[in-house]
């Protein structure tokens, strides 16, 4: 067979990657250039003009000290959520695959969070935090409580609590697929050779899942990196800039601000940070996978 | 004996335990949804008044339904949603797995680790710097906007990423490579083992994928809102979207057109479930 | 195998047949459902949420009435951004409104000069740029202080007159006088960063003698606010507001909806806004016996005899290729409409309970907010809005005003962090 030459290595790759490569292409690498090429620009997102200022909007990124703070902000946000979102997961998981009764069911039910979009959720929660929880509060107390959501730290931990609410049901699912490819007999076999369940946790069901893993953490550091819909619905940045995460920045900088050559180019920085540290988590956790 | 009447008791509290917790966490998990489902049918006032409450002091309203649904154009909208979430899930997988196949098998061809590794970098692009070249180049440029078609293919162009990778460890863990050896000197082509070997051992991650794409298309709003413009072929969320505002917003209506949305894509979830337990079966093939 | 391989070979039928089903539908509906591009009817886009129910009513009588196909569209999104979007697309709307900053950055490329219509000699609102006018105003609004004088007068005994309270001693008299009459905290702050930032600090420069002047040496760092007469005479105000707010443990939590609630049913009885605030309040239990005050101040320059507004919201007419001649002309007709006959008059007063911008237009106002304004502005007590400011202010000081309500910073720290955010700004001059 002519397996080496490069008209078969073509063939196969379009026959199989093709459709996939065109329509990749056609959506975000074709527009992420024609974006790059704005970020020269000092266009406001609206007139046919669009003058060429070369670096300006970098120098103007880099300087905006709003941004550079939304960005820690956001690494401090992510850190706790995909913790948290992948332990819960990691549980839920093990728990409604263990056999209990009715465990279709919670599965159908921990994953209902993610039935509706990220506007939505942030509403519904806006709701619970600034009726029902103060509702509550006042109850027990007697006196007035302030909501959680206008505490500068009590924002962006109701971000972190909204956000492990909504992901943890759709990281459940992918670890729930890990358990169920991690075969019984596998299992088993170590019980046998005189491992407790929690020795063949350890040992056997962890170290096969290591897949599940790396796309877990890879999804929720991605989800939680570019976070909007949650962040807009849920806090808008409220109280005074202290949950503003980088992608809101980004947009309010664009169209909000009309800076779009400045919001375009700390977009693209957001995008090699958080760039950076996916491909540098799925690199890392890739090599330890354990090769079927 | 005993020492397995033991364990059966030992699994047995286990599992006590376990129910406890999930119960608890499950109704953690759809409080909110309680409080949807219980405000839906008082009107904005009694909302506001006390949202807790289970009927509010102007009565017990089912206004909310018929009102949502005819602003939404409902039935319209929702044959919209069906088709667009439909044709672009099963694209969305087709072209993925395929993919995820030749860049899993073919690791070492740079063209396959070259649109990975892109692939993997994309998913981190926020939308909104797609946002405004994509409508320039399609819609200033191509004049191809404002139709279902270019839509389902745009999802799909996002999603493909994603898909990819999912794909991509699931085949890489989970496919023994034997098992794709034996067919092709059995005489299979590449192309018929993909279909007929490899296929059908992802279900459980097809069934994943089906899942989660479709939900996200089912729900995505600023991407069809920036395709869409005639109101012939609006999505659900664009129509609900009508709800909101800056100034005002009727809650009430809005929670209606919420469980109509979210109706449909429970429906799905609950019928692919079956599908994700049958995983069990093609994880044991490696076994 | 086999049968897993037709199920294959089915699902791809099915996607095969659904794509060319698709584009059929796609082809089809371009055919007889004339997209916004093509000559039959107009397009109108309403960034304005509380009336897009009876837009949408309109443009079926519309129809009924002139021929004219009518489309109504709106979004949820920033203005700017959705305009952003659909010029980039090629897809504009025949007419849009939008915000009078808006106008100042889309009109003279985007719009067509309306300098021959009619309705430009009925309304002192429409909006010129460079000598032409681009921007027909849909409606005035106003803001001030809202009242509930029915809540007054459950605690006083007597008839509630503002003209009583413009000096803020005396309004302060009053208010200790409800407190003292049970009513625990008379007043309500909204919290929102476009009700501080755009409305309430925005009067601090309104109310300057040359606005634009106050701004360029502000940015020029000539200015001292803690020193400035002004500032201080509309914080004092904005203090006792504060002091007297029913959500002052929680200040920035407050919701909208509630403190609109807590004012319709006569819970506290002054609350800063305008009256786009009564599409809010008629959802509650309201009272007519509302209406709106200016802001009372104890300076003589007259100031606090007057609210702050003008002409909001702006429609303009595509000039672009999109557009044909004939749906300018459609356009231009519809506008007329709504000034001229009868049934658009009424359109605008009657059913979306608009202050109309033109003269001409003699209808009773319903809502007793906009009676309010539209009072005023016939007495030509009005303040007019600057429509200047850069796109950022609102939001950044906003949130500066919010730390000051919420007690984490002082009046001095919040007269620096104005000071500050206008010293990075380089204006140039609006005053024609």
């Amino acid at each position: 067979m002519e397996r080496n030459t490069m008209a078969y290595k073509s063939k196969q790759f379009l026959m199989f990657a093709g459709p996939a490569l065109i329509l990749f292409c056609m959506v975000i690498i074709i527009p992420f250039i024609y974006g790059l090429f704005l970020t020269f620009t000092s266009w406001d997102g609206v007139s046919a003009e669009k003058p060429f200022v070369g670096f300006a909007n970098y120098v103007s990124a880099f300087k905006d000290a709003y941004f550079w703070s939304a960005i820690g902000r956001t690494i401090i946000y992510s850190a706790f959520a995909v913790v948290f979102v992948n332990v819960v997961a990691f549980l839920l998981a093990y728990m409604v695959t263990s056999g209990v009764k009715g465990q279709n069911f919670f599965r159908a039910g921990f994953f209902i969070p993610n039935l509706i979009g990220g506007i939505v959720l942030g509403y519904v929660w806006k709701f619970v935090f600034n009726r029902a929880f103060v509702a509550i509060g006042e109850a027990i107390s007697g006196g007035t409580v302030p909501s959680l959501l206008s505490t500068t730290g009590g924002a962006m931990f109701c971000l972190i609590l909204v956000s492990v609410w909504q992901y943890a049901g759709y990281m459940m699912l992918i670890y729930v697929a890990g358990f169920m490819s991690v075969s019984d007999s596998l299992k088993e076999a170590a019980m046998i050779d005189g491992c407790t369940p929690s020795q063949a946790m350890r040992n056997v069901t962890i170290p096969l899942m290591r897949t599940s893993f790396t796309t877990c953490i890879f999804l929720s550091i991605t989800r939680c990196f570019v976070v909007y819909d949650v962040n807009l619905s849920l806090t808008k940045g409220e109280p005074f800039f202290s949950s503003v995460m980088a992608a809101m920045h980004v947009y309010n900088k664009a169209f909000t601000y009309k800076d779009y050559g400045t919001g375009q180019a700390e977009a693209l920085i957001l995008f090699i940070v958080c760039a950076i540290i996916g491909i540098t988590q799925v690199y890392v956790s890739k090599k330890g996978e354990v090769e079927a | 004996m005993t020492q397995n009447e033991k364990a059966a008791a030992a699994k047995k509290r286990k599992h006590a335990i376990m129910i406890v917790l999930l119960v608890v966490v499950f109704i953690l998990f759809i409080a909110p949804f309680i409080l949807v489902l219980i405000n839906v049918f008082k009107d904005q006032a009694d909302i506001t008044a006390n949202p807790l409450s289970l009927i509010g002091e102007h009565g017990f309203t089912t206004k909310n339904f018929p009102d949502a649904m005819a602003k939404m154009d409902f039935f319209n909208v929702f044959k919209n949603s069906l088709l667009i979430t439909t044709c672009a899930t099963i694209l969305t997988i087709i072209v993925s797995a395929m993919a995820s196949f030749v860049i899993v098998r073919n690791g070492k061809w740079k063209a396959c680790s070259m649109l990975f590794a892109l692939m993997i970098a994309s998913m981190v692009i926020p939308f909104q710097v797609l946002m405004v070249p994509l409508v320039s180049v399609y819609g200033g440029v191509f004049g191809i906007l404002n139709s279902r078609l270019t839509l389902i293919l745009m999802h799909t162009g996002f999603s493909v990423s994603m898909a990819t990778f999912m794909f991509h460890g699931a085949i890489h863990s989970n496919i023994p490579l034997e098992l794709e050896e034996a067919a092709l000197i059995d005489g299979c082509s590449r192309w018929q083992t993909f279909w007929k070997i490899v296929f059908p051992l992802l279900k459980p991650t097809v069934a994943t994928v089906a899942i989660i794409d479709a939900m996200a298309f089912w729900n995505d709003y600023l991407l069809p809102s920036l395709v869409l413009t005639d109101k012939e072929i609006y999505t659900i969320p664009i129509a609900t979207q009508a709800f909101y505002g800056t100034y005002s917003t009727d809650i009430g209506l809005v929670m209606a057109a919420l469980l109509l949305a979210m109706l449909p894509i429970l429906i799905l979830y609950l019928f692919l479930q079956k599908y994700i337990v049958a995983g069990v079966t093609a994880g044991a093939v490696k076994g | 195998m086999k049968a897993t391989l037709k199920r294959v070979v089915a699902l791809m039928t099915v996607l095969a047949m659904s794509v060319l089903l698709l584009a059929g539908c796609g082809g089809s509906s371009g055919g007889e459902e004339a997209p916004s591009g093509s000559t039959n009817g107009i397009t109108i886009f309403n960034s304005k949420m509380e009336i897009q129910d009876q837009l949408l009513q309109m443009a079926e009588k519309y129809e009924a009435e002139t021929g004219v196909h009518v489309e109504v569209y709106y979004s949820s999104d920033t203005v700017s951004a959705h305009m952003a979007t659909r010029y980039s697309s090629n897809n504009p709307y025949t007419l849009s409104m939008v915000d009078a900053k808006d106008i100042y950055s889309l009109a003279e490329e985007h719009a067509i000069p309306l300098d021959d219509e009619e309705w430009v000699k009925d309304t002192g609102y429409a909006i010129s740029i460079g000598g032409h006018v681009y921007g027909f105003p849909v409606c005035v609004e106003a803001r001030g202080i809202i009242y509930n004088a029915d809540a007054i007068k459950k605690v006083t005994g007597k008839d509630f007159d503002p003209e009583q309270y413009k000096t803020l001693t005396a309004w302060k008299g009053l208010i200790e006088e409800l407190k003292k009459g049970g009513m625990e905290s008379p007043t309500g702050v909204m919290k929102e960063d476009w009700s501080l930032g755009a409305h309430y600090l925005a009067q601090v420069y309104e109310e300057q003698d040359d606005p634009d002047a106050f701004l360029m040496d502000l940015s020029a760092g000539k200015v001292k606010l803690m020193e400035n007469e002004k500032f201080n005479s509309l914080m004092d105000t904005f203090d006792v507001l504060m002091e007297n707010n029913y959500a002052k443990a929680s200040a920035i939590s407050a919701e909208r909806e509630i403190s609109e609630k807590k004012l319709a049913e006569g819970e506290i009885a002054f609350m800063f806004g305008g009256n786009w605030d009564w599409s809010q309040i008629n959802q509650f239990d309201y009272t007519e016996n509302m209406g709106m005050m200016p802001v009372p101040q104890d300076l003589d320059d007259g100031m606090n005899e007057m609210l702050v507004g003008g002409g909001s919201k702006y429609f303009f007419i595509d000039n672009s290729s999109n557009t044909s001649e004939e749906q300018r002309q459609q356009a231009k007709d519809f506008l007329n409409w709504l000034v001229y006959n009868e049934n658009g008059q009424s359109f605008l007063v009657n059913d979306c309970a608009l202050v109309p911008a033109f003269s001409n237009i003699e209808l009773p106002i319903s809502d007793p907010l906009g009676a309010s304004v539209s009072k005023y502005t016939n007495d030509g007590k009005l303040i007019p809005n600057y429509n200047y400011m850069p796109d950022d202010h609102y939001a950044i000081l906003g949130a500066m005003f919010q730390k000051y309500l919420a007690g984490i910073s002082d009046r001095e720290g919040f007269a620096k962090d104005v000071e500050t955010y206008w010293h990075t700004k380089t204006l140039t001059s609006h005053s024609e």
